[in-house]
């Protein structure tokens, strides 16, 4: 017979449906795109074959070599707030438009990409600021749509630019990310814009006809002789012809637009690490005396015929990528810099993470069902479906760990991005431990739960704070050794110090609304399992602790800083080697431990994510994604906190007043 | 299942040094010592963003401050709170006395031994190192030598006599004398050998030199030679602050001459001619003599390609010594170890330098006599949580299987 209570059940089925309509609603608003559907009326999708055959160029970007599809990818989310976009083409048709494509779009067919809902505004006011046509409040627009206050927004961007950036209003902050945004678009897609004009050499017309057109490499190979015509007019006449003025006005133009977008140009000299942009070769051949002239020629004589193959057909088009692709990367192979490009091309195409996301959700959803259909044969069937799908999302989460750890040529926790995916893994890791441990069901439940809510977390952030998290690390994290012990410790206590609340606040349902059905053996089984998790996050945090005082020792000469992360994890240390002594001391019973250990999950949260928003400090990464999230976490756990409190003091009572009647039945069978 | 004891065992009745013995070696009191830690450790983490870290540390840490009334937002906490030295300091007696002395020595019991005794260990790291330890900075120039390294926040003053265009016979008066002379309090100086004495008040730890032409006093400051010290409020950054301070002289005839301006913030020492002797007064961070000197041969500063990420900081120094020169290079993480003093790659300048373009390097120099002892103790500690810890899962585990098969 189920001894559960039926009015427990249905809240924690309340709450759980909850959790997990705000998962797949986050789901939903992370993977669909936001706003209408745009109209571009030309727009035709580019063929598979040619983005896959783009997709793996190499460019430098980030102090690193990359493939062209994960710049692609970054560049979006930082101006779209997304990896995809669905615009209503040619015959009315809608294409789901990806990075790789709509960088595609941007640097190949700017008419087309111009009318792309490229920008996200969160906020309409910066729009009503420069005087540009709003939608909603928050919605996506083009280019075109925002180009006409254009002018107006870089000088309010300036202006707020002035303004101490802890005094910027959110408006002021979103207008100087949105002219730096449109700065940076425009510099894709100007980035073609040499080999899609050419040059024109005026006054070459015959009569009726239009001045002669040259492409840039034709020129670029007459750089010397122009170069020395040039100093010859300045010696004898004091000026410049004005054609040649003009021309040369024009090569500077073109380079200077394609200067910032793409350094896809490995350098010829094997001791140089910088790559080039088309803009900076150009540049560097008509005012230099270089040695690699005519290969650099070559090289910009190549991206022309890139480019003049997209207006012909997509075969031409690749047929022309391939010759350019292959130059490059031969160089970039015997520089060494290809190794691990296709590597990643894979790893973000295979999206393990939102793979694992699925594989936790239907975990997650089958826990809800397994504990509703308590001991039941099906439900028993369900447990091991719950083990199979977890596990094969655990084990999806640690290919993408290791991929990422092979691609960064280091160990895989260095910036936040890697904490927030390694916890979520760690954790899930752990909890089937517990489980493994333990056979009570409860653990084994709330692994896809947390794993899914971490990945879910994970996607948040990434999409808030848009930067590559696959970039090298400064100068001083850069060591292996270190990140390993130090980083990957500390981490793995985080881990562990979470697992002991999300435990507690199963405990605090489960014996607060009696959901044990007089199964003592369960609550014993999650107090063991919270302490054993106390226990691990004090050994994990304290050693990891020391040892982040030792490599600051080895940085920066003190073992101790104060920095506001280091303390986090030294009061992680505290709380929990408190909670032990308090435990042993018996201050604690089994209510306080849970409670406290809830608490734990706040101390674990300031010290991961909260000291990054204080602005102080050497691990301070000045990020605001998540600032509101952390608000909604404290809110949660002190809600599960002040619940636990109240469910105590009623059972308080309730053993009380039990006890009373027993008294008054006593002395009345006595009398 | 919690179960309240129903049956006590009577105890015998303890006098009060026992009573103290239990208290001062018991969790009750190790728990709310750990707590009170923690909060401390919370406050001066949100405290330094407003106050900066220097002010922070010896508010919250210093054995100079037996209580504390914290500040948060700019705002005062109504709260008073006992001194974080203090607190370790209690800590460090109750885990003798609790996690030595009293604690069972039985084979279940040695993790935890083993782990008191680490933690003790790390504690007396942290009291050595608060009390002995010492730090500055060197900038050195390539091609450049240096054998003296800078105290980052003590003024001191120097009086030296110029004998031959140079500046001999330094006599320095340290940062510990100075810093209490505020406004009304003045301290006199005698110098061996020197025949003046000097008086010394006013002193500020952040100053800037005004002319009353500029800007004219306000709170009634001193005027002399038509200028005052007009006091800023302190820097976050304490190394950012310039201390300034008044002076006058006392002449062997009891002659006493007008007040001067000595602050770090001038870019001359005074003078004062006695007789034939000439006599310089400096205001300066203090300088600290190295027991080698050393050459920094080659600075190099990487950056990961197209950015301004830092990559690499390498100083290929020589270090030379009774005659005698070695090569070594200190970068990032590699610091060099040598006679008790520890060389640290800390900065570098100029930023933005061109290729070709001379360097200097940035030492930071830390003499600390317990510089390894936290490693050990790390050790030491580590060892004793995993005996501990895999004992009880073991435990643990096993009578989880003892119990199935029971059941099963």
């Amino acid at each position: 017979m189920d001894n559960r209570s039926k009015f427990g059940k249905w809240v924690v089925a309340l709450l759980a449906i909850a959790a997990m309509v705000v998962a797949l609603v986050n789901l939903f608003i992370d993977n669909m795109p936001k706003g209408e559907v745009q109209k571009v009326r030309d727009y035709v999708p580019w063929e598979k074959e040619t983005i896959e055959l783009i997709e793996s160029i190499p460019l430098q970007d980030g102090g690193r070599i990359k493939p062209f599809s994960t710049y692609a990818g970054f560049r979006m989310l930082s101006l779209h707030g997304a990896r995809s976009m669905k615009v209503e083409g040619k015959g009315g048709e809608v294409f789901k438009i990806k990075p790789t494509a709509w960088l595609m779009d941007t640097v190949f067919r700017p008419w087309l990409a111009v009318q792309l809902p490229t920008f996200r505004i969160d906020n309409s006011k910066v729009l009503e600021a420069i005087s540009v046509k709003q939608k909603g409040r928050r919605d996506r627009y083009s280019y075109s749509e925002i180009v006409s206050g254009r002018n107006k927004l870089i000088e309010l961007a300036q202006s707020y630019e002035g303004i101490e950036k802890k005094k910027r209003d959110p408006v002021h902050q979103q207008t100087i990310d949105l002219a730096y945004n449109m700065r940076s678009y425009e510099a894709l897609l100007g980035y073609f814009a040499f080999a899609r004009t050419g040059l024109t050499l005026t006054g070459t017309a015959a009569p009726g006809a239009s001045d002669q057109k040259v492409s840039f490499s034709t020129v670029m190979s007459t750089a010397a002789p122009l170069r020395s015509e040039l100093n010859r007019m300045m010696r004898q006449e004091g000026e410049v012809e004005p054609r040649l003025q003009d021309l040369l006005q024009q090569i500077l133009d073109g380079a200077n637009m394609s200067k910032y977008g793409l350094f896809m140009i490995p350098p010829y000299d094997k001791t140089k690490e910088e790559w080039s942009s088309a803009g900076d070769v150009i540049m560097k051949v008509m005012t230099e005396d270089t040695e690699d002239a005519q290969a650099i020629i070559s090289d910009i004589s190549l991206m022309e015929g890139k480019v003049l193959g997209s207006f012909q057909s997509d075969k031409d088009f690749r047929k022309a990528i391939t010759t350019f692709k292959d130059e490059m990367n031969q160089r970039a192979e015997s520089r060494g810099e290809m190794g691990l490009v296709s590597l990643e091309v894979t790893y973000f195409k295979r999206d393990f993470f939102l793979n694992a996301l699925v594989f936790f959700l239907i975990g997650s959803l089958l826990t809800l069902a397994m504990w509703a259909l308590g001991n039941s044969a099906i439900s028993k069937s369900i447990y091991w479906t719950i083990g199979g799908t977890t596990m094969v999302g655990a084990f999806l989460c640690v290919i993408a760990i290791v991929m990422r750890s092979i691609i960064m040529q280091r160990s895989p926790v260095g910036n936040l991005y890697d904490t927030i995916i390694f916890i979520g893994t760690t954790s899930v890791m752990l909890a089937l431990l517990v489980e493994w441990m333990t056979r009570k069901r409860f653990a084994l439940g709330l692994s896809p739960i947390i794993g899914a809510a971490l990945i879910l977390l994970a996607r948040r952030y990434e999409m808030g704070d848009a930067g590559d998290h696959l970039d090298p690390l400064v100068a001083v994290l850069d060591s292996n050794y270190w990140l390993t012990t130090h980083v990957i410790t500390i981490t793995l206590g985080y881990s562990a110090g979470l697992l002991s609340a999300v435990l507690s606040c199963a405990y605090v349902l489960m014996r607060g609304l009696n959901l044990d059905g007089d199964d003592k053996e369960m609550l014993r089984s999650l107090t063991k399992a919270v302490y054993g998790c106390i226990c691990l996050t004090v050994f994990l945090s304290l050693v990891g602790t020391v040892l982040g005082g030792i490599w600051a020792n080895d940085s920066w000469g003190r073992f101790w800083g104060w920095d506001p992360k280091e303390n986090g994890a030294l009061m992680i240390v505290l709380w929990t080697l408190a909670i032990l002594h308090a435990r042993l001391g018996g201050i604690i019973k089994d209510w306080g431990l849970h409670l406290c250990s809830i608490f734990t999950s706040c101390i674990v949260a300031f010290s991961w994510w909260h000291v990054n928003f204080l602005g102080v400090g050497l691990h301070n990464y000045g990020f605001t994604a998540g600032k509101s999230t952390i608000w909604v976490f404290y809110g949660v756990m002190s809600f599960f906190i002040l619940t636990g409190i109240m469910m105590m003091w009623l059972e308080k009572e309730f053993a009380k007043q039990k006890q009373q009647r027993i008294l008054i039945e006593a002395s009345r069978a006595k009398s | 299942m919690e179960t309240e004891p129903s049956l006590y065992t009577p105890k015998a009745r303890k006098s009060f040094l026992g009573k103290s013995y239990d208290f001062m070696a018991g969790f009750h009191l190790a728990t709310v010592l750990l707590l009170v830690l923690l909060l401390l450790t919370w406050l001066a983490t949100l405290e330094q963003i407003d106050q900066g870290l220097h002010y922070t540390l010896n508010k919250y840490f210093s054995w100079k401050s037996p209580y504390i009334i914290p500040t948060i937002n700019g705002k005062i906490v109504p709260v008073l709170l006992p001194g974080g030295y203090y607190i370790c300091a209690l800590l460090l007696v109750n885990m003798i006395l609790g996690g030595v002395v009293r604690i069972r020595k039985t084979p279940r019991q040695i993790g935890n031994l083993i782990s008191h005794f680490g933690i003790i260990f790390m504690l007396i790291a942290g009291g050595v190192a608060h009390h002995f330890e010492i730090r500055g900075n060197m900038a050195i120039g390539e091609g450049e030598m240096s054998d003296v390294a800078e105290d980052y926040t003590e003024y001191v003053i120097e009086v030296a006599e110029v004998i031959n265009g140079e500046r001999e016979t330094f006599h320095v008066i340290r940062g510990e004398f100075l810093s209490d002379l505020k406004k009304g309090k003045n301290r006199t100086f005698d110098f061996e050998g020197i025949p003046f004495s000097l008086v010394i008040g006013g002193y500020s730890k952040n100053v800037v030199p005004v002319s009353i032409g500029d800007r004219a006093p306000k709170k009634g400051e001193l005027v002399t030679d038509g200028f005052y010290l007009f006091e800023n409020e302190p820097e976050k950054e304490a190394e950012r602050n310039i201390a300034g301070a008044y002076g006058k002289y006392v002449l062997e005839n009891g002659e006493i001459s007008d007040p001067i301006i000595i602050t770090a913030a001038s870019f001359h020492p005074h003078t004062i001619k006695v007789g034939e002797r000439l006599f310089t007064v400096d205001m300066r961070k203090r300088l600290w003599p190295m027991p080698f000197q050393v050459k920094l041969d080659k600075f190099t500063a990487d950056f990961h390609p197209g950015t301004s990420r830092p990559a690499e900081f390498i100083s290929d120094i020589r270090r030379l010594e009774n005659g005698q020169e070695s090569t070594v290079r200190i970068e990032m993480n590699e610091p060099m170890r040598y006679e008790g003093l520890t060389f640290f790659q800390a900065s570098y300048g100029p930023e933005g330098a061109k290729p070709g373009e001379k360097m200097f390097s940035i030492f930071e120099i830390v003499r600390n006599p317990a510089d390894k002892w936290p490693e050990y103790s790390l050790y030491t500690v580590a060892v004793g949580m995993l005996i501990t810890f895999l004992t009880k899962l073991f435990g643990h585990l096993s009578a989880a299987a003892r119990k199935r098969n029971q059941h099963g």
